[in-house]
């Protein structure tokens, strides 16, 4: 069978990287956590890669801003190995802390020609603190996003302080809205499917007000992802805050594995396609 | 200024749906906690900056770095640092923070890197402020309270700005004054006793006259003086070096010399009158071993960093709790964060390195809503409460490690010293990839000790023996640090990968003592070390020989490697951006060695420094207590009592305060704190799924009463070991695979003049160690690791502040298949609700009792029967349990403690958002002499109410056969809860009001 490499990065504080390795490998990929500086040092290539994933923590403790640290490591010590690797079409994901990096580098909600400049940000949730609790997404099923294909709606968890999605210029906010790059929206978990809306819910639904209830935006390829929740979080059925309510539960993977799968299938597509 | 000082400023933009919600948050504060109100408040970080860059660099680094482009403003002039802002204008004043020079700076050492990213090779220096800024509109408020509030002056210092100039007055960059580097010095103990304690004394050695002339003797012993003299070192004294690192050794804090006391103990109830040699030995260490020789799970226990317990064929589990206690009360933040990140490192210097996996955090403070007056040198237990609480956060979360379990208890007597315990659980591979099996050190002499993490500064002198000593106003800021979660992550993250490549032969950390400690104590395994402070990096110069040793500087480990992997270990730390310094050598020269490049400072027997304190003799006292009894109000007040009752803060929700924690990171975490269908109603014991995607699971749980010591101390250990056991059997923990953790917490015990009721806390310590014999060899509950912390007590114009003896028994048991794990939500109405245990009526120091001791001006007593351990008929009823929840028979289960039944019954409706109909005739039918507040709030152990769907109701009570099991009534549709007694309504009340009140006392409110 092909492999599908992933490189989950690890160092200066991300601290998912061991959840996020094994849904990749629930998902049937061959995930390796690689160090950030094996790449800057050049013991590994990141174009031996075929997926890159940016796992959430606490990179540099978020001082000056959440992912500013290692947005520039990645953005100024490893600018060619990034922009190479996702103008070659492979995907890429970034989950909390990792959304926030591919935020401030510039890879989200990003650009075609891959400039690496900075349009949008991560601000102090409205409470100003952190938070742990459970929210409900829903997914543009008119987007790009390759990672998002077949869901609808899912249950992941939250975990940050800085997860207010907001931009400087509006106009942008509708581009990407037009082109489906506002992939993941709270939604109110009470209400039918589908729900998503641009009218910030009340909190906690969605636990930052973030923009138009933002929680995941992609790239116009589709091909980059990033999302403030949790999805790794939520591999198995009995890790649900209300698993032991529900009465007939089949216990196994939970559907947020999907997003993972996702991207190991259209990876072993295009390399079958090349 | 010098012009090579940069200094950047920036400030959240706002308008247009963005916020200064950190400034929002602040403004909620201050009328809180001093009666304040202003108009408007806005918040910047400032860096100041020393380096060489050119003007367009600058503005790169301002750009690229220091603001985010999209949300902030930036000023490079110091503008917005000193309350010129590009948006409102001029403040009407603003306060700026910054550290004093010494002090852990993260947010500078992160700027700092960053700037290596963009100008590598430029040597920068950096350090944080934050402004506050203020309008206060029409009335202006006294500043020096708000100054108060936003600093803490023993690690920070501030400027007030609200000249025309106010630039000129900005908090100049930080710089320690220079110190010429000290040599090492002898001290002269050939003096009179009084000079003997007083140089204890004066050098905050915290050695008794006993210790002291220990120490004495052995500088007579002829042997000694002619190694001394061999080694170039003075001949009749102890250098500096020496004496500390003794301190250290001998102090309290590391080696638990009270636990280890000859105690004459007496009992003038009983008449007994016996000698015990070591509490440790006889009731923890005992029983212990005992249970060591009927099972195999037992892996390493009472010596390594933490105990150690086989899980499963690949995995063992190991577990600590630590307390932070008196950094804590000095520095909230910074002490908690340090002891949370401390604990994680006990974990990671555990065998060969373990990896921390999960966080257990229980506080005890003074009450929130406290109003009575503030001891000068304290700070009010809300403060405490929130600092605290924010170093735990920061210091769990930073770390990746997600904090599972934990209680938060208020009690005035916390007001003098709150308690800060922080436990971690850790996982390793039984064997690594070389074969060795990984909870056993391998050290040999020859392996190069290596000093791993941060370096050594004049933060975190004296930590050990200050813990050691009550806490008084001039106690040292040099015992308060502020921990550095990243450097710490940075270098765990190294560690486990050194572990994995067989590179460690020994590792321990830096806790207390330093290195004095860490490289003591490993050189114990071999017989030895010889070390040299030379080498050893530091945070800042001129630090004599024996502030190297004994410095605490936090974010440390001390690890031993083989000469031939030392080159790959250094190039491990190197990918990791991890200082790692080769300082010395493991010897078998009986003798550990210290040297400041050529010069001997220390030469200390390893049997003098482990072995040479002399034990301590006491004495105990045991009379029982007297208090008055509790007065119970008409029945038909229950309801009242109940609503009341639940808002207290010892029963009311913590969520607001846990949803901060990370609880979900490693993605394992199967019962989380909270439960229910909104998620809001308390769990009782986590459980977690380590290896993910698979479904063997741990179980970890806390109990803590404190208050049952007011009445006796054997009732509240036993009380705190049932209570985590049971939290533990009401989400169905394997009880063939549980071990516990003792950690005291206890006023002074030893009689003296300052404490002339050191008899009867020593008799309270000895009542707790028998309990915990006791109960743990009936439960088969072996203690793998423990802690004690004696000296609780706080005096501040002569005022002392005792605390209450408190344990915290902390529990980590197997989980066989975390799909049957059970949560204590009621689930469904028409859900059979059942008691499981008996009731009596013991209402002796309960919840209630305390209530209307405080709502009668004490005109109540706490007084009565304390709840009674009856552990052969516990133990049965969580066997039965626990097998009915194997048989998935059960849909939930909810440990009564606090607050008994009635509290109980609520917090499972909270769960299922739905009210139940109770019917207590049943237990007032079975148990003798209990009335109906007793069935009601009554403490009584062992009992924990159940729910089960009619359909399993028979089989479920089959397997209760031979236990109390008593039907109660059923789950109902609606909001009313009530609870009868035969035909005599007692409570009918609804349940969202409950829970309205329950939630409303601790909530911290939602966003600005």
């Amino acid at each position: 069978m092909t492999q599908v490499r992933i490189a989950v990065l690890s160092g200066f504080g991300i601290n998912c990287e061991t959840e996020t390795m094994a849904v990749f490998e629930m998902a049937g990929g061959s995930p390796e956590k690689v160090h950030v500086n094996m790449l800057v040092n050049g013991d590994l290539n990141l174009d031996d890669y075929h997926i890159m994933a940016v796992p959430g923590g606490f990179s540099f403790g978020d001082h000056l801003g959440s992912g500013r640290l290692l947005g520039n490591r990645l953005r100024f010590g490893l600018r060619d190995q990034v922009r190479r690797f996702v103008r070659a079409g492979k995907p890429v994901i970034g989950i909390c802390n990792g959304f926030q990096v591919l935020v401030k580098m510039g890879l989200l909600p990003g650009d075609e020609e891959v400039t690496l400049t900075q349009t949008a940000s991560l601000a102090l949730n409205d409470s100003a603190h952190y938070e742990n609790r459970w929210a409900t997404l829903e997914f543009d099923q008119n987007s790009p996003c390759i990672w998002t294909k077949g869901l609808t709606r899912i249950r992941v968890p939250v975990r940050h302080g800085e997860g207010k999605f907001v931009t400087s210029d509006r106009e942008l906010l509708d581009q990407w809205a037009k082109r489906g790059q506002l992939v993941a929206k709270y939604v109110d978990p009470s209400k039918e499917y589908p729900s998503a809306t641009d009218e910030v819910l009340p909190y906690p639904i969605s636990p930052n007000q973030s923009w138009r209830n933002i929680a995941g935006v992609c790239d116009p390829t589709g091909l980059v992802f990033g999302l403030m929740p949790h999805p790794e979080a939520y591999h198995s059925t009995w890790l649900s805050p209300d698993w032991t309510r529900d009465e007939g539960i089949e216990h196994g993977r939970a559907p947020s594995i999907t997003i993972f799968h996702n991207a190991v299938e259209y990876s072993l597509q295009s390399k079958k396609e090349t | 200024m010098n012009n090579n000082v940069l200094r950047v400023d920036v400030l959240p933009r706002t308008g247009s749906g963005l916020i200064d919600s950190r400034a929002l948050s602040t403004k909620k504060i201050l009328p809180k906690e001093i009666e304040i109100n202003v108009k408007t408040i806005r918040t910047s970080l400032g860096y100041t900056v020393k380096a060489d860059l050119t003007e367009q660099e600058r503005g790169n680094a301002a750009k690229d770095l220091f603001s985010d482009p999209i949300i902030e403003h930036y000023s490079l002039d110091g503008s917005i640092a000193a309350g010129l802002l590009p948006d409102l204008g001029r403040s009407d004043i603003t306060i700026q923070v910054g550290f004093k020079p010494g002090v852990t700076d993260n947010r500078a050492m992160a700027a700092e890197d960053g700037l290596r990213t963009l100008f590598p090779r430029r040597k920068t220096k950096v350090a944080s402020t934050i402004s506050y800024h203020f309008w206060f509109g029409n009335n202006t408020p006294d500043i020096g309270p708000i100054i108060a509030l936003l600093h803490n002056p023993m690690l920070e210092q501030f400027a007030i700005l609200e000249s025309d100039r106010r630039i000129e007055h900005l908090i100049p960059f930080p710089v320690l004054p220079a110190q010429n580097t000290r040599k090492s010095e002898s001290i002269d103990l050939e003096v009179g006793d009084d000079e003997l304690l007083d140089i204890s004394e004066r050098g905050l050695l915290a050695l008794n006259l006993q210790e002291m002339k220990a120490i004495q003797s052995h500088y007579r012993d002829p042997n000694v003086k002619r190694i001394r003299e061999k080694m170039g070192l003075p001949v009749d004294a102890p250098t500096d070096a020496e004496l500390e690192c003794l301190a250290q050794t001998w102090s309290e804090h590391c080696s638990h010399k009270i636990f280890a006391a000859k105690i004459h103990h007496k009992d003038t109830e009983t008449g007994e009158s016996t000698t015990i040699d070591s509490l440790f030995k006889t009731y923890i260490m005992k029983p212990t071993l005992d249970i060591q020789k009927e099972v195999d799970w037992l892996l390493s226990i009472f010596h390594d960093n933490s105990g150690v317990i086989a899980w499963n064929e690949n995995w063992s589990l190991c577990m600590k709790a630590e307390t932070h206690n008196s950094p804590s009360a000095l520095d909230p933040f910074g002490g908690a964060m340090t002891g949370i990140v401390g604990v994680n490192r006990d974990i990671l210097g555990t065998g060969l390195g373990a990896r921390p996996i999960a966080n257990t955090d229980v506080f005890c403070f003074g009450p929130p809503d406290y109003s009575g007056n503030i001891p000068k040198g304290l700070f009010h237990p809300s403060r405490v409460f929130r600092g605290v609480h924010a170093g735990v956060r920061a210091g769990g979360n930073e770390s990746g490690i997600p904090t599972v379990n934990g209680a938060i208890i208020f009690d005035e007597r916390y007001l003098g010293k709150p308690l800060v315990y922080c436990g971690t659980v850790g996982i390793m591979p039984r064997l690594l990839p070389d074969g060795r099996e990984s909870h056993d050190k391998t050290p040999t002499p020859g392996d190069i000790v290596y000093m791993v993490g941060g370096r050594v500064g004049f933060d975190g002198i004296h930590g050990a023996t200050f813990s050691s000593l009550e806490l008084t106003e001039d106690s040292p800021s040099s015992a308060v640090q502020i921990g550095d979660p990243i450097t710490q992550k940075k270098m765990l993250d190294m560690i486990i990968e050194a572990r994995d490549e067989g590179l460690i032969q020994v590792i321990t950390d830096n806790g207390a003592g330093g290195l004095s400690s860490s490289v003591g104590e490993m050189a114990e395994l071999t017989g030895g070390a010889d070390l040299d402070l030379a080498v050893v990096p530091l945070k800042q110069a001129g630090l004599s020989p024996w502030e190297i040793l004994v410095s605490e500087s936090q974010e440390r480990m001390t690890v031993g490697v083989k000469p031939e992997d030392c080159e790959s270990f250094e190039a491990l730390a190197a990918l990791h951006e991890v200082e790692a310094t080769a300082i010395g050598k493991f010897t078998d020269s009986g003798a550990f060695i210290v040297r400041m490049g050529t010069d001997v400072v220390a030469h200390l027997p390893i049997s003098f420094l482990h072995d040479g304190c002399p034990q301590l003799e006491l004495a105990s006292e045991w009379t029982p207590p007297t208090h008055a009894e509790v007065i119970l109000p008409e029945d038909s007040q229950m309801g009242e009592a109940l609503l009341r009752l639940i808002a207290r803060p010892n029963i009311a929700s913590k969520e607001w305060w846990v949803r901060s924690y990370d609880h979900e990171v490693i993605a394992q975490s199967v019962i989380k704190p909270f439960c229910g269908v909104n998620h809001d109603a308390p769990g009782d014991a986590a459980v977690i799924a380590p290896i993910q995607g698979q479904t063997q699971g741990a179980v970890i749980s806390n109990g803590i009463i404190p208050r049952y010591s007011d009445i006796d101390a054997y009732a509240m250990t036993a009380a705190s070991i049932d209570e985590a056991l049971r939290n533990a059997v009401c989400v169905g923990v394997d009880l063939d695979l549980i071990a516990g953790l003792d950690n005291f917490c206890w006023p002074d015990p030893v009689e003296s003049q300052k404490t002339p009721d050191g008899r009867y806390k020593l008799a309270q310590l000895v009542r707790a160690n028998r309990a915990l014999d006791d109960v743990c060899r009936a439960y088969k509950l072996p203690c793998i690791s423990g802690k004690d912390s004696m000296k609780n007590d706080a005096k501040l114009h002569g005022e002392k502040i005792s605390i209450p003896p408190t344990i915290l028994f902390s529990l980590i048991g197997n989980h066989k298949d975390v799909r049957k794990a059970v949560s204590s939500d009621f689930k469904t109405p028409g859900d059979r609700i059942y008691l499981c245990g008996e009731s009596h009526q013991e209402l002796g120091a309960s919840e209630i009792a305390y209530m209307l001791r405080d709502e009668t001006r004490g005109q109540s007593g706490i007084g009565g029967r304390i709840p009674e351990i009856d552990t052969t008929r516990n133990l049965a009823l969580y066997r039965a349990l626990t097998e009915a929840m194997q048989k998935e028979l059960v849909s939930s289960a909810h440990d009564c403690s606090d607050g008994g039944l009635a509290v109980a019954i609520s917090e499972c409706c909270f769960g299922s958002d739905s009210g139940a109909r109770v019917d207590v005739s049943p237990i007032m039918y079975d148990c003798n002499q209990i009335e109906p507040w007793g069935a009601m709030f009554g403490e009584s152990l062992g009992r924990i109410l159940v729910s089960v769907k009619p359909e399993n109701s028979e089989a479920f009570e089959n397997s209760m056969t031979g236990n109390a099991c008593y039907f109660l009534g059923v789950v109902e549709a609606g909001d009313t809860i009530s609870v009868n007694n035969g035909d005599t309504k007692l409570i009918s009340t609804s349940m969202s009001t409950l829970r309205k009140a329950w939630k409303e006392t601790l909530d911290g409110g939602g966003p600005q």
